[in-house]
């Protein structure tokens, strides 16, 4: 059994020129595969690693409508909360580089990093950074990209608040979590709101609570947005996980059209290794029937032929997600989390998807060759033998 | 009907063979002493019938044949003649249309194709015009292959293979691909192929119609030395006179009948 399977995959070698094509192009369609499925994956990422126990409170009507600071007094009051702080939007560019996008926020000092502690940052540079008004902390991929260390003067052109802001990078945080993005800035709220006067002044963009129980995270998200009910401005307040799933609901047309183009990229695989595999049978007809001839049996013939196309669709397999890896963790992934850390934070291959892409590969082989392979058993001996001489 | 033309033996003489029993692997021992007389290959008013579409073509019409145990016979004839159909039939490739076939005690028309298949693998040894190995094994590989099919333990089996390719005179070869060998090399690791599994009876189907003269008499030779030393039953076509004349008996063919 194992002989006649490494005699099969054997075969393989014969026609160098056609197995390395057959290869190539299930490599190429593997990793367009793999890559199709990481940008799901990594979609996946924000709702599965979103903290459920934290819950975001908002302006009712949108989330670019900012909330009366004292809305942060009320929310603590509430029962089951745990620990609550707020941030602004910024919106700020680097004045050189206005295309580079990252996000960058002004947040209560004292309590952000209690309620994001996915965000990790030295005990130095955070009391650093407590100490300095014009103090910001950067993610380290921005840092990298940017080129900024510890002390740095760094100047920002505001876009919501006009005017360049200046600060001194403090400190650098790390991510504990795929769902965070490692490429924001955020500073002290009150520099920011010092400098505001009139309607901008005292205003918070939203506020991020932490629940005791995370079983009851709906019911304090109704409990928190009654408060409000008969104020001004009214909330909503949702945990971030239920947050995520309905941002991503908006895009599930998208994500559908994904799922159909990675299936139609397993569809084409399939019909490049049925046509070499049907190719090799049509051509070894002779030596299926000399196998017969000797002895062996229509399921050992049918098994030769399976156990052939097997062996492309392992090669296959490892060939792509061999080349797909680097690829998209190294190339691909690095541009993707750099450029577009704010939607896909964690742009990699699962382990998972590489083992999942192996295993297709080697079923689709196997499946290709199941007509083949019966043709292959069904060969009259007499007939292919007379064929030649 | 059947006429039998006898030739001269051009093997040794009978003492000599004895005393070439030692040389004799023992893995070919087990038909020593074939039983003289006592036919191997027992065909009775046999008859294939092809259909062509609608049209049926009669090959091989009421044919009757007995081939002795440790016989080597040839089987001469026309192209079209049916040779090769007759000989598939004697090595369980095919049933006959009518008739019976008992080839080693087996009723070639009564067994399922399984049982064919079993039949061949124990019976049978094929030798080709076109060689027909796998280009992707090495020699000694090609001649293990029948031994796939049997129980033995792999070293077993490459034993075997190498005492098969000594006996054909490619204990140099072993480990060289087909295309790395002559023709006349390529038919003796067929041959070796064919009687490494021991098999009762050889068929061979113009086994030098693709060789030059001085391959061709090699190759004849060591069939020989298999029909005289290993005691094998060999059955030939051919179209060479020179290759029927190393047979005992030289039977024609002709529309479907011995002549
Ligand atoms: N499976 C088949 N279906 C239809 N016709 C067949 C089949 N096998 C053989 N024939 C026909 O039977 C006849 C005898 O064929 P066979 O191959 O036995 O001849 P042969 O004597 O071996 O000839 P050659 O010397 O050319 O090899 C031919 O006319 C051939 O076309
Ligand atoms: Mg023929």
């Amino acid at each position: 059994m194992i002989q006649l399977f490494l005699i099969a995959a054997r075969n393989l070698k014969r026609s160098w020129f056609r197995t390395t094509f057959t290869v190539a192009g299930c490599a190429v369609a593997l990793l367009a595969f793999v890559m199709l499925r990481t940008v799901l994956s990594a979609w996946n990422v924000g709702a599965e690693h979103a903290a459920q126990d934290r819950l975001g409170t908002r302006h009712k009507v949108t989330f670019i409508m900012p909330l009366p600071k004292r809305y942060i007094d009320d929310v603590r009051q509430v029962p089951g909360v745990k620990q609550a702080t707020f941030a602004n939007w910024f919106g700020a560019k680097i004045p050189t580089q206005p295309d580079e996008f990252f996000a960058n926020f002004a947040v209560e000092s004292k309590t952000y990093f209690d309620v994001y502690d996915e965000m990790i940052v030295s005990p130095e540079d955070k009391a650093r950074w407590l100490a300095d008004k014009k103090g910001a902390i950067v993610g380290h991929v921005l840092a990298k990209k940017m080129g900024w260390k510890i002390g740095d003067k760094v100047v920002l052109e505001g876009t919501i608040y006009p005017g360049d802001w200046e600060f001194n990078i403090d400190g650098i945080y790390k991510a504990s979590k795929k769902s965070m993005d490692d490429s924001q800035l955020v500073f002290h709220w009150d520099y920011l709101n010092d400098a505001l006067t009139g309607e901008q002044k005292d205003m918070i963009g939203w506020v991020s609570s932490r629940v005791t129980d995370t079983s009851r995270s709906g019911e304090i998200s109704r409990e928190i947005d009654r408060i409000f009910d008969e104020r001004d401005t009214q909330t909503v307040t949702m945990s971030e996980r239920a947050m995520n799933v309905s941002f991503m609901a908006g895009f599930s047309a998208l994500l559908t059209a994904l799922e159909v183009v990675s299936v139609i990229i397993l569809g084409i695989m399939l019909l490049v290794l049925g046509n070499t595999i049907a190719m090799g049978v049509r051509e070894r007809t002779k030596e299926y029937a000399v196998l017969r001839a000797i002895g062996f049996e229509p399921w050992h013939v049918r098994f030769f032929v399976i156990a052939e196309a097997a062996t492309l669709g392992i090669v296959s397999g490892v060939v792509g997600v061999g080349i797909a890896y680097p690829f998209v963790n190294n190339m691909v992934g690095r541009a993707i989390e750099e450029n577009m850390g704010g939607m896909f934070p964690y742009f990699r291959v699962e382990p998972n998807t590489a083992l999942l892409a192996v295993a297709i590969a080697i079923a689709l082989a196997a499946f290709a060759s199941l007509i083949p392979s019966i043709q292959a058993g069904r060969v009259s001996v007499t007939d292919a033998l007379r064929r030649v001489g | 009907m059947s006429t039998e033309s006898t030739n001269e033996r051009t093997s040794k003489p009978n003492a000599e063979a004895k005393a070439m029993q030692s040389d004799v692997p023992e893995q070919y021992r087990k038909n020593a002493t074939p039983e003289r007389g006592k036919a191997i290959i027992e065909l009775s008013g046999v008859t294939k019938t092809f259909f062509r579409g609608k049209e049926p073509l009669t090959v091989l019409d009421g044919l009757s044949l007995s081939i002795e145990e440790g016989g080597f016979e040839a089987l001469m004839g026309p192209s079209g003649s049916g040779k090769s159909t007759l000989l598939n039939l004697i090595a369980g490739l095919d049933r006959p249309t009518s008739g019976k076939a008992i080839i080693a005690g087996n009723d070639i028309g009564a067994m399922s194709d399984g049982e064919l298949a079993k039949f061949r693998a124990r019976h049978i040894g094929f030798i080709f015009q076109s060689y027909n190995l796998m280009p992707v094994l090495t020699a000694r590989e090609n001649v293990e292959l029948p031994l796939l099919l049997t129980k033995l333990s792999s070293t077993e089996r490459r034993k075997r293979a190498e005492t098969a390719l000594r006996v054909t005179g490619l204990e140099n070869r072993m480990d060289h691909y087909p295309r790395q060998l002559s023709g006349g090399q390529e038919q003796r690791v067929a041959i070796a192929r064919a009687i490494v599994h021991d098999p009762t009876i050889l068929v061979c189907d113009e086994p030098t119609g693709d060789l030059d003269r001085k391959s061709a008499d090699d190759i004849l030779e060591l069939l020989t030395k298999l029909n005289v030393d290993f005691k094998k039953t060999i059955l030939m076509v051919t179209h060479d006179p020179a290759a029927a004349d190393r047979a005992t008996i030289t039977r024609h063919l002709n529309k479907g009948r011995l002549e």
